[in-house]
């Protein structure tokens, strides 16, 4: 049998743990103990007929539909925003830019962030019109906002010294940010946009009240129609859902830490907090 | 000895302007803002010219070579490096410095590193041939290829030496470029950045802390001695050995 290591071992448990868990919770009130309305909202709709087999039938669910939506536009709009928000940091970064260019540069990533994402998406509703399209674009220009902020903070945390080398040799701005700061602050970086599609996806739940696509729009659907049960179902679902990829997230982010040999999170580590969650003590 | 120089006519630093005095200093008042750490009244520095800078810690050597670098702004005084006046800068890749903490891209590899400075000084048709001459001089070719944060200090002070050889600069400043190295490959070092001196006519200030190895290395030491409890107080002393 290949051996797993222990970080990937505890992911996969806590994983596990979640979905029988989950899985569960919903045998026991699905009938077995109460007959909970909520859990329509993972029954197939009845429109479109749904071809999948019988172990596929929740993928045609609004639930899952609506998630799945939702993580798409949170994939791109970090990874637009992510394009977008890599030279605002850069020419925020006072270490590297005189302060004509951090300035105005900085004003722009702040106005990007000045407003949450939830406005961004009315705006964009009322510019391109309602579905996922606006919430693309509202989350990726919130994504810039507060992704080109930590950046030009990793970016100005970063050592001097290579900085002051670089400046030496009498290399560009260009050649420094692509020779010097980017592959020295990549962790950071990587580290940063997995955390973005984290909160992406968070964020992109509500986006959807307003109209602009995912699972977000459902809930709004049934809160007009006071039908708290499917509400609360999708609530719960949404809980699954950012739990499991917060799990994912802290396991990637772990690859990306300065000393990542050694730095791995524990999976009591993400489910418990800091202070009850005791370090294991070296082997 | 491994012989870092390529025939003459390709050498990169033949094709710069030719300048009598590499450094020329006068006047010169080193310090942040407004206070003064170091006075230097008038020092010059030759092509082919090793000069040593030794002295108590805390006293303004780091901050010298800074200025000299351009990265340091001077209080008052006048600082020509390659013909240029600072805040000019002088040709690209002229200057070659070492800082005292390295300064290398931790997460990449020996190579990127090297070729860093080679592309500073280099054409791009020669930069990748004096960059694997200069992790050869330094013996780390079996190590190109290995990010920097895997290799001991010493490697890594060897890295940033091959990376400024690379680059051919007309002036090297090192910044304790020694410490941590065992004695053979110190000698190692010291040979190959010595060889590229002489064999170019290229100037080197290194500050060293050691004063019978800054000797051994350099043609003119100079000692910066305050004679003071306060080192902020102005005309800190120069004195030749």
């Amino acid at each position: 049998m290949p051996e797993i290591d222990r970080e990937l071992r505890e992911l996969l448990v806590s994983v596990s743990v979640l979905l029988v868990g989950f899985w569960i919770a919903l045998k026991l009130t699905s009938g077995l103990v109460w007959d909970w309305n909520g859990w329509s909202v993972i029954e197939p709709q009845s429109y479109p007929i749904c071809e999948e087999n019988r172990f596929l039938q929740f993928t045609c669910s609004t639930a899952w539909i609506g998630m799945i939506e939702t993580i798409k536009i949170a994939i791109l709009a970090t990874f637009f925003g992510m394009i977008l928000s890599l030279p605002m940091g850069l020419l925020s970064s006072r270490n590297l830019f005189p302060q004509y260019v951090t300035y105005p540069s900085r004003t722009i990533v702040s106005a990007c962030r000045s407003l949450p994402s939830i406005i961004w998406a009315i705006i964009f509703v009322i510019l391109v019109g309602l579905g996922p399209i606006a919430g693309i674009m509202a989350m990726t220009i919130y994504t810039v906002g507060y992704l080109g902020k930590m950046q030009y903070e990793a970016i100005e945390g970063m050592n001097n010294a290579p900085l002051e080398a670089a400046n030496a040799m009498g290399l560009t701005k260009a050649e420094i940010s692509l020779g010097v700061i980017i592959p020295e602050t990549a962790n950071h970086l990587i580290a940063q946009a997995i955390f973005m599609f984290e909160y992406n996806v968070r964020s992109g739940t509500v986006i959807g009240i307003v109209g602009a696509g995912g699972i977000g729009y459902y809930i709004n659907l049934y809160l007009k129609f006071l039908q708290y049960d499917e509400v609360g179902a999708y609530l719960l679902i949404i809980f699954l859902v950012v739990m499991l990829i917060d799990l994912m997230s802290i396991y990637l982010r772990s690859f990306f830490t300065d000393d990542s040999d050694n730095t791995k999170p524990t999976w009591s580590g993400v489910l418990l907090p800091s202070r009850i969650n005791v370090e294991k003590p070296l082997e | 000895m491994i012989n870092l120089g390529l025939p003459k006519s390709q050498k990169r630093y033949h094709t710069r302007k030719y300048v009598p005095t590499v450094v020329e200093i006068r006047n010169l008042e080193v310090g942040f803002h407004n206070s003064t750490l170091l006075f230097i009244e008038n020092l010059q520095v030759k092509p082919g010219e090793v000069l040593a800078i030794t002295g108590p810690s805390g006293i303004g050597k780091t901050s010298l070579l800074k200025t000299i670098a351009g990265l340091l702004k001077p209080v008052s005084g006048t600082v020509q490096v390659c013909g240029a006046t600072i805040p000019q800068r002088p040709e690209r890749g002229s200057i070659g410095y070492i800082p005292q903490k390295l300064g290398l891209v931790r997460h990449s590899s020996v190579w990127s590193n090297v070729m860093l400075g080679s592309r500073a000084g280099n054409s791009r048709a020669t930069s990748r041939e004096h960059a694997y001459s200069a992790i050869e001089a330094m013996g780390l070719i079996e190590k190109k290829n290995e990010p920097i944060k895997r290799l001991s200090g010493g490697q890594q002070r060897r890295v940033a030496t091959a990376r400024t050889l690379a680059q051919r600069p007309q002036l090297i400043l090192a910044d304790e470029f020694l410490s941590e190295l065992d004695e053979e490959t110190s000698e190692r070092v010291v040979n190959s950045v010595l060889n590229y001196v002489r064999s170019s006519d290229v100037a080197m200030i290194l500050v060293e802390h050691d004063v019978s190895r800054a000797r051994e290395i350099s043609d003119r030491l100079l000692v910066i001695d305050d004679g003071r409890l306060n080192p902020f107080i102005t005309d800190t002393s120069i004195m030749e050995v």
